[in-house]
C-alpha cells in the first residue's frame, strides 16, 4: 500500500517532469544557515562556521543526486531516454533499419506460415472431448475397399458384421464407432425445391459415432444408436457449412432431403468446428446412419450385409484406466474367433493365410489421416527449408548488429572516457537490438498472415463439396514467438557483444587505436557468418534447382495421351435411377448430342479418365494357365481396369499399337473383349502375340471372360506411384457386362456408372462450358453435372504439391541469396571502412585503384569460396534426400548445382563490387589525413 | 578517535518519526540536531542524507511539509506527522521492541539456561 502509494507519487513526477530541485536547493541553504549560525553562537568566526556547517552536511552534489533519484523513476527515465536514443539513431542509418526489419520479418514471418501448416495438418488433434482416448483401428491409413477374408499385413479395414463382432465384445472401449473409409459424393436435393441435385461428400457412419466423438449438436440433433437400425426411418445430419450453404436456414432441421433420390429428414447440424473423422481437403457434409446403406439405389449397394467386405474405419474411446496394448490383445483374438466362425464361407487362400492375420491399434486422436500421409514427406522439406532460412536470417542479422556495434566503437570508447558505466553502455545497445528485433517481430507477424493465407491458397486451391479446409489461416503463435525469439537473441547477442568489448578496454589505448591499427577485432565471427550463410544459400539454391527440374519433368514426361484441345465433363449417372442396361443407350445419346456441338471433333465416356484420381483393380486369370495362387491379390499383382465407350482411345490420344480399340462391334451380346496395354502384354504374354488370346478375372470364376483384341500404348492413370513404371492395365467395353460363372449376377454393376466424358475440340475451336451443359440436358436434364474442366488442368492438379514446393524453395533459395549478399556487403563494406588509411598507403606507394579493387574483391570472394567448399557436400546430401522423395529428381543435377555456385559466385561480386569502387576512390592524402 | 556506527536503512527513518512524534512540526534541520543529541553524537550522520528520505517518507504520506518561519525568521519547510506516520511508528516499534527482545534474551543466553 505504501509502497504503491510511493511509486504513484514518483510515476506522477516523471509524467509530469516536476522536480524538486529548487526546494531542495533552499532547504539545503536554510538548513546550512542555522548550523552556521548555530558555529557562530558557538564562538567560531563567520567563514569558518559556514565551512563547518557545510562539512557537517556532506557531499551536496551525491545528496542532490539521491534526492532526485528518489523524486521520479530512475530506470524508467534513462529506458525512455535510451529508447528515444535509439530510435534516432536508426532514423539516422535507414538502410540499415530496414534491412534489419526486413530480414527479420521475412525470416519469421516465413518459418511461421510453414510452421502453421506443418502444426495443423501433422500434430494437431480433432476438434473433440479428450481426443487423447481415442484409438483407431491400424497402423496406416488403407483406402477404401477390401475383400475376402485376408488383408494384407495388418486388418485395418473392417464389415459391417466384422465391426459388430468387435463392438459386442470388446469392454475395455467406452465406444466404438465405425464409419466408412472412402468419401462418396451423393447427390442432394431438397424435397419441393426446383434446383436440380448438387453432389456434396458425406459418409455412413454408425449410431454412436457422435457420442464416441463427444460432440454435441449446433442444431437439432445427431444421430444416435437408434437411428442406426434396419428400418429405422432414415435420417441425416448436415455438416455446418452445407448448413450455410442453404442460408443457415432453421427450418433445414426436420425438412426432407433427397439424398441419392432416397428421402432422408435432417435431424440436425453439426457443430462448426467438427470436420469429421479424417483431415482432408474435402470433409463430409453429410453424416447418414449405416443402416441406411440398404437404401441406397446405388448399383452396387449391399456392402452392409456382406461380412467379406470391408469399408469401414474404427475409432473408439477406450474406458478411463484402460490399456490399449490389453484392448489390442483382446481384438487380436477376437478378429480369430471371428474368421473361424467364416472358415467355411473362405476361399482355400484366405484360408492359408488365417494365421498370420494380426490388427493393430494405434492413437486415435488426430483421426485417421489420409491427408497427413499425403503432405507428410513436402512439409518436411518445407519445415527443413525455413529452419534453413531461419539460420540464415539470424546469421544476417548478427552480422548487421555486429558491424553496426564495430562501427561505434569509437564512440562507445569516448563515452567510456567521459566516466560512463558499462551496464549503462551495454544497455544502449540492448535497447537498440531489442527495438529492431521487435519492429522485426511485429512485420514478421504481418509476414507470416500473409503467407499462410498464401499458401493455403497455393495448396488447396479447390476442393469438393462445401469444403472448408479444416486448417486456420492465423499463425500458430508457439511458432512466431519462437521464430522471434531466437532471432531476438541472436540480435541482442551479436548486438551487444561489441558495446561490451569496447569496454572492457582502456579507453585511452581505444581512443587512439580505433581507426588507425589494423588489429580487427572480432573478424573472425563476422568471416564466420558469411561463411556459414554462402553454405546455406547454396543448399538452398541447389535443393530450389533440383526441385524446379525434377516438376518440370513430371509435368512434361510421357504421358501417353493428349491434352491438347481435351475438355473433361464429370458426370454421375448413378444419381439418375436408370436401370444397368439403359446406360449404354444413355451414354450413346450425350455422345451424339455433344458431337451436334460446332466444333467438336470427337466425344466419348469412360469410368474414369487418366489421372482424375481413381481407378478399379483386379488379379488376372489367363487362359490355359493355373488359377492364380494365394498371392494374386498382393498389390503388386493387381491389373488395373477401365470401361471406356467405342472411339475412346482416338478421343484421348493413346495409340494402338496393335489390333483394334473399343469400337462399336462390341455389343451387350457380341463376345466380351479387352484391350490391353503394352505393360500388360509384356508381363503376361512376353514374346508371344497377345491378340486373340483369352483371359478372365478369378473372382468371376471364369479364365475365358473376355478376348483380347488389341494393345496400347502405356499412359498414365494412377495420380500415385509416379517413380514406378506404368502397370498393366486393361479397357472394357460399356456395352458389355461381366458375369458371375456360378451365379449368373451382374458382377460389377457400378463400373457400368462412367464419370469421365473426353471431348476433343477441332483444333483452333473452343467449346463453350454452357453448349456442353446445353447438349447434355437436351439428353437429360436431371444427369448432375460435377464439373467441366480441361484434361491439361486434371494433370497439372497432380503435381500441384510439388509445384507448390519448388516454387517455395526457390522463393526460400533466392531470399537466402539476397540475405548472403547483404551479410557480404555489409562485412566488405566495413573492411573498407576499417583499412581506409591502409588502402590510402597502398596508393601512395603507388598502386593503382584496380588492383586496390582486386583486393577487396579478392577478400569476399575467398570467403564465398569456404562457404561453397562447406556448402557443396551438404547440398549433395540434400539432393541426394530429395531424390529418395520425389520421382524424376536427379540429385547429381551438374546444371542445377553448378547454376546455383554461380548465381552465388555472381552476387558476390555484385555485392563486393560497391565497396571494392569505394576503395578504388579514396583519395590517399585524405586517406592519411583521416583520423 | 571516536567510533562512529554506520546508521542502517530504515533506522535513520525511524528515528526521524519519533522525533517528529514527540516534538511536533520541525525543519530538517531541527530533526538533525535532534537525531545528533539524542543519540550523543553517536551517529554522526551526514546531515545531508536526510532529505531523501524525507522525501521518501512523504511519498508515503507518512509525513507531510508546509512552509513556516524558522529561528532566524526565514521561511523553512516544516514537516509533520501524519495519521498514517503515527501509525507506521507504533507498529515499527511493536516489530523492533520484539526484535530487540529476542536479541536481548540471546545476549543474556547462559548454558545452563539451556541444559
Amino acid at each position: 500500500m505504501k509502497d504503491l502509494r510511493r511509486f504513484l507519487t514518483r510515476l506522477k513526477n516523471l509524467v509530469t517532469r516536476r522536480r524538486d530541485d529548487e526546494r531542495l536547493e533552499e532547504e539545503i541553504e536554510e538548513h546550512i544557515a542555522l548550523q552556521t549560525a548555530e558555529n557562530v553562537k558557538a564562538g567560531l568566526p563567520p567563514a569558518e562556521a559556514r565551512r563547518q556547517a557545510m562539512l557537517k552536511f556532506g557531499a551536496v552534489e551525491a545528496i542532490k543526486e539521491e534526492y532526485r533519484d528518489q523524486t521520479g523513476l530512475p530506470f524508467v527515465e534513462s529506458l525512455l531516454y535510451d529508447t528515444r536514443y535509439a530510435l534516432r539513431r536508426l532514423r539516422k542509418s535507414p538502410s540499415f533499419t530496414v534491412t534489419v526489419v526486413l530480414t527479420l520479418a521475412l525470416g519469421i514471418g516465413a518459418t511461421t506460415s510453414i510452421f502453421t501448416l506443418f502444426y495443423d495438418v501433422l500434430l494437431k488433434s480433432l476438434t473433440v472431448a479428450n481426443p487423447g482416448e481415442l484409438y483407431r483401428l491400424g497402423k496406416e491409413a488403407r483406402c477404401c475397399y477390401w475383400g475376402g477374408y485376408s488383408q494384407e499385413n495388418e486388418y485395418s479395414l473392417v464389415s459391417y458384421d466384422l465391426y459388430k463382432h468387435f463392438r459386442d465384445h470388446t469392454q475395455g472401449f467406452a465406444e466404438l464407432a465405425a464409419f466408412q473409409a472412402s468419401d462418396p459424393l451423393f447427390g442432394v436435393q431438397r424435397s419441393g425445391g426446383t434446383a436440380s441435385a448438387q453432389s456434396y461428400p458425406g459418409e455412413f457412419v454408425s449410431g454412436n459415432y457422435f457420442a464416441m466423438f463427444g460432440i454435441s449438436a449446433y442444431a437439432g440433433r445427431l444421430l444416435t444408436s437408434t437411428d442406426d437400425q434396419s428400418g429405422a426411418p432414415p435420417v441425416a445430419v448436415m455438416s455446418y457449412r452445407l448448413w450455410q450453404q442453404y442460408g443457415s436456414d432453421p427450418s433445414i432441421v426436420g425438412s426432407v432431403f433427397h439424398i441419392d433420390n432416397t428421402p432422408f429428414a435432417i435431424v440436425g447440424i453439426a457443430p462448426p468446428s467438427f470436420f469429421g473423422d479424417t483431415l482432408r481437403s474435402d470433409p463430409p457434409d453429410l453424416f447418414l446412419a449405416l443402416n441406411s446403406e440398404r437404401l441406397m439405389p446405388q448399383a452396387d449397394a449391399g456392402d452392409l450385409n456382406q461380412a467379406d467386405q470391408y469399408w469401414l474405419d474404427l475409432i473408439g474411446r477406450i474406458r478411463p484406466g484402460a490399456e490399449s496394448a490389453a484392448i489390442e490383445a483382446q481384438m487380436r483374438v477376437e478378429l480369430k474367433q471371428w474368421l473361424l466362425s467364416h472358415q467355411s464361407e473362405m476361399s482355400a487362400n484366405d484360408r492359408a493365410k488365417l494365421s498370420e492375420q494380426t490388427l493393430f491399434l494405434r492413437p486415435g486422436g488426430s483421426g485417421i489421416t489420409s491427408m497427413r500421409a499425403e503432405y507428410e514427406h513436402w512439409l518436411q522439406i518445407l519445415m527443413m527449408v525455413s529452419a534453413f532460412v531461419l539460420l540464415i536470417v539470424c546469421a544476417n542479422v548478427a552480422n548487421l548488429m555486429f558491424v553496426r556495434g564495430m562501427q561505434r566503437r569509437r564512440e562507445t570508447s569516448l563515452s567510456v572516457a567521459l566516466g560512463a558505466h558499462t551496464s549503462r553502455l551495454v544497455r544502449q545497445a540492448l535497447t537498440e537490438s531489442i527495438l529492431l528485433s521487435l519492429a522485426g517481430g511485429m512485420a514478421g507477424l504481418i509476414v507470416a498472415f500473409a503467407g499462410t493465407h498464401l499458401i493455403l491458397l497455393f495448396a488447396f486451391p479447390s476442393a469438393r463439396g462445401v469444403g472448408g479446409l479444416p486448417i486456420h489461416a492465423s499463425p500458430s503463435m508457439p511458432v512466431l514467438l519462437f521464430a522471434f525469439c531466437v532471432s531476438l537473441v541472436a540480435a541482442v547477442a551479436f548486438g551487444v557483444a561489441p558495446s561490451w568489448m569496447t569496454t572492457r578496454v582502456d579507453p585511452i589505448e581505444a581512443l587512439r587505436g580505433v581507426s588507425r591499427s589494423t588489429a580487427r577485432t572480432g573478424a573472425l565471427p563476422r568471416k564466420m557468418l558469411v561463411v556459414f550463410q554462402a553454405a546455406l544459400s547454396l543448399v538452398l539454391l541447389a535443393a530450389s534447382g533440383l526441385l524446379t527440374t525434377a516438376v518440370h519433368r513430371l509435368e512434361n514426361q510421357r504421358f501417353g495421351f493428349l491434352q491438347q484441345q481435351r475438355t473433361i465433363v464429370r458426370i454421375d449417372p448413378g444419381l439418375v435411377d436408370y436401370q444397368p442396361n439403359q446406360f449404354t443407350i444413355l451414354y450413346d445419346r450425350i455422345r451424339a448430342s455433344l458431337s451436334t456441338i460446332p466444333g467438336v471433333a470427337a466425344a466419348a465416356i469412360c469410368q474414369y479418365s487418366p489421372l482424375s484420381g481413381n481407378n478399379w483393380a483386379s488379379s488376372v486369370w489367363l487362359d490355359g494357365r493355373p488359377a492364380p495362387g494365394p498371392d494374386a491379390d498382393k498389390v503388386e499383382n493387381m491389373v488395373y481396369w477401365d470401361r471406356v465407350t467405342p472411339t475412346y482411345f482416338s478421343a484421348i490420344g493413346t495409340q494402338i499399337i496393335e489390333g483394334r480399340g473399343i469400337s462399336e462391334e462390341d455389343t451387350a451380346t457380341s463376345q466380351h473383349v479387352a484391350v490391353i496395354n503394352e505393360a500388360f502384354a509384356k508381363k503376361y504374354f512376353n514374346n508371344e502375340n497377345p491378340i486373340g488370346q483369352y483371359f478372365g478375372r478369378p473372382e468371376l470364376g471364369s479364365s475365358r471372360n473376355y478376348k483380347i483384341v488389341g494393345v496400347v500404348q502405356d499412359a498414365c492413370y494412377l495420380d500415385f506411384d509416379f517413380d514406378k513404371p506404368i502397370v498393366p492395365f486393361f479397357f472394357l467395353a460399356e456395352a458389355q457386362h461381366d458375369v458371375v460363372a456360378k451365379t449368373g449376377a451382374d458382377s460389377n454393376p457400378g463400373s457400368h456408372r462412367l464419370h469421365d466424358i473426353i471431348l476433343v475440340a477441332r483444333p483452333g475451336a473452343t467449346v463453350s462450358a454452357a453448349e456442353i451443359r446445353q447438349a447434355i440436358i437436351s439428353v437429360d436434364p436431371r444427369l448432375p453435372i460435377e464439373s467441366i474442366g480441361t484434361l491439361g488442368e486434371q494433370v497439372s492438379n497432380q503435381f500441384r504439391q510439388q509445384r507448390l514446393i519448388a516454387k517455395l524453395s526457390s522463393f526460400f533459395g533466392m531470399l537466402s541469396l539476397v540475405l548472403a549478399s547483404i551479410g557480404l556487403y555489409g562485412v566488405t563494406s566495413y573492411n573498407v571502412g576499417q583499412r581506409t588509411t591502409e588502402i590510402g598507403v597502398c596508393f601512395a606507394l603507388g598502386a593503382t585503384p584496380a588492383q586496390v579493387a582486386v583486393l577487396v574483391i579478392r577478400r569476399a570472394l575467398a570467403l564465398v569460396a569456404v562457404g561453397l567448399a562447406l556448402g557443396f557436400p551438404v547440398a549433395l546430401a540434400a539432393g541426394k534426400f530429395l531424390g529418395s522423395q520425389l520421382y524424376g529428381l536427379d540429385p547429381y543435377d551438374p546444371a542445377a548445382t553448378l547454376l546455383a555456385i554461380l548465381t552465388l559466385s555472381f552476387s558476390t561480386l555484385v555485392a563486393a563490387f560497391i565497396p571494392a569502387l569505394r576503395a578504388s576512390r579514396i583519395s590517399p592524402s585524405e586517406a592519411l589525413r583521416a583520423e | 578517535m571516536k567510533r562512529k556506527a554506520d546508521v542502517p536503512q530504515g533506522t535513520l527513518a525511524l528515528m526521524i518519526l519519533k522525533t517528529l512524534d514527540v516534538l511536533g512540526p520541525l525543519h530538517g534541520y531541527g530533526i538533525a540536531r535532534r537525531i545528533e543529541q539524542i543519540s550523543r553524537d553517536v551517529l554522526a550522520v551526514n546531515q545531508g542524507t536526510l532529505y531523501p528520505v524525507l522525501l521518501k517518507l512523504e511519498q508515503e504520506g507518512s509525513i507531510v511539509s508546509e512552509y513556516g518561519p524558522s529561528e532566524n525568521n526565514r521561511r523553512a519547510r516544516f514537516y509533520r506527522l501524519t495519521r498514517e506516520g503515527r501509525k507506521q511508528l507504533q507498529a515499527e516499534l511493536r516489530d523492533w521492541e520484539q526484535t530487540a527482545g529476542i536479541i536481548g534474551r540471546f545476549f543474556e543466553l547462559k548454558a545452563e539456561d539451556l541444559s
